[in-house]
């Protein structure tokens, strides 16, 4: 499988799993499930987050730009 | 990104294909077992404690029934399914020199929703919620969030095996392989639930009374089998021979040994059930199957032992060596005992007492612990990229404090549980029990006090492996070779 295309699905998925999380959280009606539902929001966002930020840190690499200065 | 592949050309000319492994996953991994190996093993020591020191049970949190099935859930699937998930992932790109399947972000993907995984069902147990299933305790949500996970982990594992460039798959992807799917079929054979609402951690078994206890424990034991057994025989299969720097033993045993254990395996869990409502035949059935279990068991662990033929020598200077083949002679051992409690008739003064801890502690710790910490101190040098660990003393000490800590655990538990086995079964001459319930719980202190030291012994080498694996990852190479020289005078002058 092409990496990036892998990447793409896998943020869209996890995208749903928060989402599903989000839903679960929103009508828990004991503890329990109110923690999973926000565990699994806060792992997607993190998840995702850290997707985005790769894949600009390897464009940033791809373009030389060390880091330091900015674009 | 980065290819997965790329073309080197040697000194004398000749092109090779290099493979970019991905080692970022199985780093993480590690680190991850090691974590888990340390709360794992606190929980345990605590509530170890807590049987000798009944004070110690702190309501409603820190209670023995909540606290207790957070120990295996960190335990096997944080420490274990780390270890797992880390040498399967390193072990099949290597023996088939293919990057893993379907990219970096999937993995990535297993990792972390794998810790999610494990710190939920610790954090729901502590909560109150269960399914009361040994070893399936979590509730429906949680089972259907580790049927993902197992999935995509499955894929990824068997996708690289599907572009190997090696023609042959190595005997350790076959016993990943049998670990991977028969999980998959107990998990959602055991957990096949339905909640009450989706909204509520609550669900009710498909399954009732001497059914629900069969399925129970054709999962329970299977989780032993397949997860505890043929995914750390995996680990024994490859690095043993790398750590000793010698072929498998027996290649053709291997074989045997994979065969013969997968298909003997699934028929043992009854024996869990002996003396019960499960029909005589069943019963008869688990034990007949588990007494066969003998001859695979013994099979592999020799296989395991003479593959250090030639290298005998390497077990006085690598301590992490060391660790791996005590854990196939621990192997040994419990894979023995068990088929010997499987016995109806040695079941019955086994059954429901401490022996029965003491086994599977033997098998937990002596196998399984062992043998993970042997895989981590290879490939911690190996994945970081250094000559070899910070502090060999260190390990040394890791070994002894850990092989004390077993020692003190499982002997304890032996007489415990045959002590509790007797006492039970005593009658006077009147035909009256001798001994009262509570009588028996008395005589348990003083070897609930050693254990809880054996405990100890366990964390405090677990913590010693934690600093070793931390200065190895952070010192410089030059600071780790003056270390192992100083290690090397000190056991060439008899230190």
């Amino acid at each position: 499988m092409d990496s990036k295309k892998g990447d793409l699905i896998v943020g869209i998925v996890t995208g749903i799993f928060g989402l599903v999380g989000l839903i679960l959280a929103a009508g828990a009606q004991d503890i329990e499930i109110y923690i999973f539902g926000l565990s699994l929001v806060g792992f997607a966002a993190l998840f995702i987050f850290g997707l985005v930020k790769r894949f600009y840190d390897e464009k940033d690499v791809a373009h030389g730009v060390d880091g330091q200065g900015g674009h | 990104m980065a290819s997965s592949a790329a073309t080197a050309m040697l000194d004398d000319g000749s092109v090779v294909n290099k493979v970019f492994y991905n080692e970022a996953i199985v780093r993480k991994f590690v680190i991850a077992a090691i974590i888990w190996a340390i709360i794992a093993f606190c929980l345990g020591t605590y509530l170890a404690s807590e049987l000798a020191f009944p004070q110690l049970n702190i309501a409603p949190y820190f209670n023995f029934g909540r606290l207790r099935p957070a120990h295996p859930t960190a335990a096997v699937f944080g420490f274990g399914g780390n270890v797992l998930f880390a040498t399967s992932f390193y072990i099949v790109q290597r023996t088939s020199r293919a990057r893993l399947f379907g990219g970096r972000a999937w993995a990535d993907f297993v990792f972390w929703a794998y810790q999610l995984q494990v710190a939920n069902m610790c954090i729901s147990y502590l909560l109150g919620f269960s399914k009361s299933q040994e070893y399936a305790e979590g509730e429906w949500h949680l089972d259907l969030w580790l049927a993902v996970i197992w999935l995509s982990y499955m894929t990824i594992f068997i996708g690289t095996l599907t572009r190997r460039k090696e023609p042959h798959i190595y005997v350790a992807n076959w016993f990943f392989i049998a670990y991977m799917s028969m999980i998959l079929i107990l998990h959602v054979g055991r957990n096949l639930c339905i909640p009450i609402s989706p909204f509520r951690a609550k669900s009710y078994s498909l399954f009732s009374g001497v059914q629900d206890a069969m399925i129970q424990w054709w999962y329970g034991h299977n989780v032993v089998g397949f997860f505890l057994t043929a995914g750390f025989l995996g680990i024994m299969y490859y690095f043993i021979p790398k750590a000793a720097g010698r072929p498998v033993y027996s290649y053709r045993l291997s074989i045997v040994h994979f065969w013969s254990l997968t298909f003997l395996y699934v028929w043992v869990g009854a024996h869990h059930l002996h003396w019960t409502a499960l029909p005589d035949w069943t019963q008869t059935l688990g034990m007949a199957f588990s007494i066969m279990l003998w001859m695979p068991s013994w099979g592999g662990m020799i296989n395991g032992i003479m593959t250090l033929s030639g290298a005998w020598d390497k077990l006085r200077t690598d301590p992490g060596l060391r660790f791996s083949v005590t854990a196939v002679a621990f192997y040994g051992m419990s894979t023995f005992e068990g088929p010997l409690m499987a016995v109806r008739d040695v079941n019955a003064l086994s059954h429901y007492t401490d022996w029965t801890v003491g086994h599977v502690h033997s098998g937990a710790l002596g196998w399984v612990m062992l043998v993970s910490f042997g895989a981590l101190y290879y490939l911690i040098p190996a994945l970081w990229r250094k000559p070899g660990m910070y502090s060999t003393k260190l390990m040394e000490w890791h070994y002894w404090l850990a092989m004390t800590g077993i020692m003190f655990y499982i002997f304890a538990m032996w007489i415990a549980g045959i002590t509790q086995g007797l006492m039970w079964r005593a009658y006077d001459s009147h035909g009256f029990l001798q001994y009262s319930f509570v009588e028996s719980v008395a005589a348990m202190h003083p070897y609930y006090v050693v254990r809880a030291i054996g405990g100890g012994l366990i964390v405090t080498g677990a913590l010693m492996m934690a600093y070793n694996a931390f200065r190895t990852i952070t010192t410089s190479d030059e600071s780790i070779l003056w270390a192992g020289r100083r290690t090397a005078g000190a056991l060439a002058a008899g230190e």
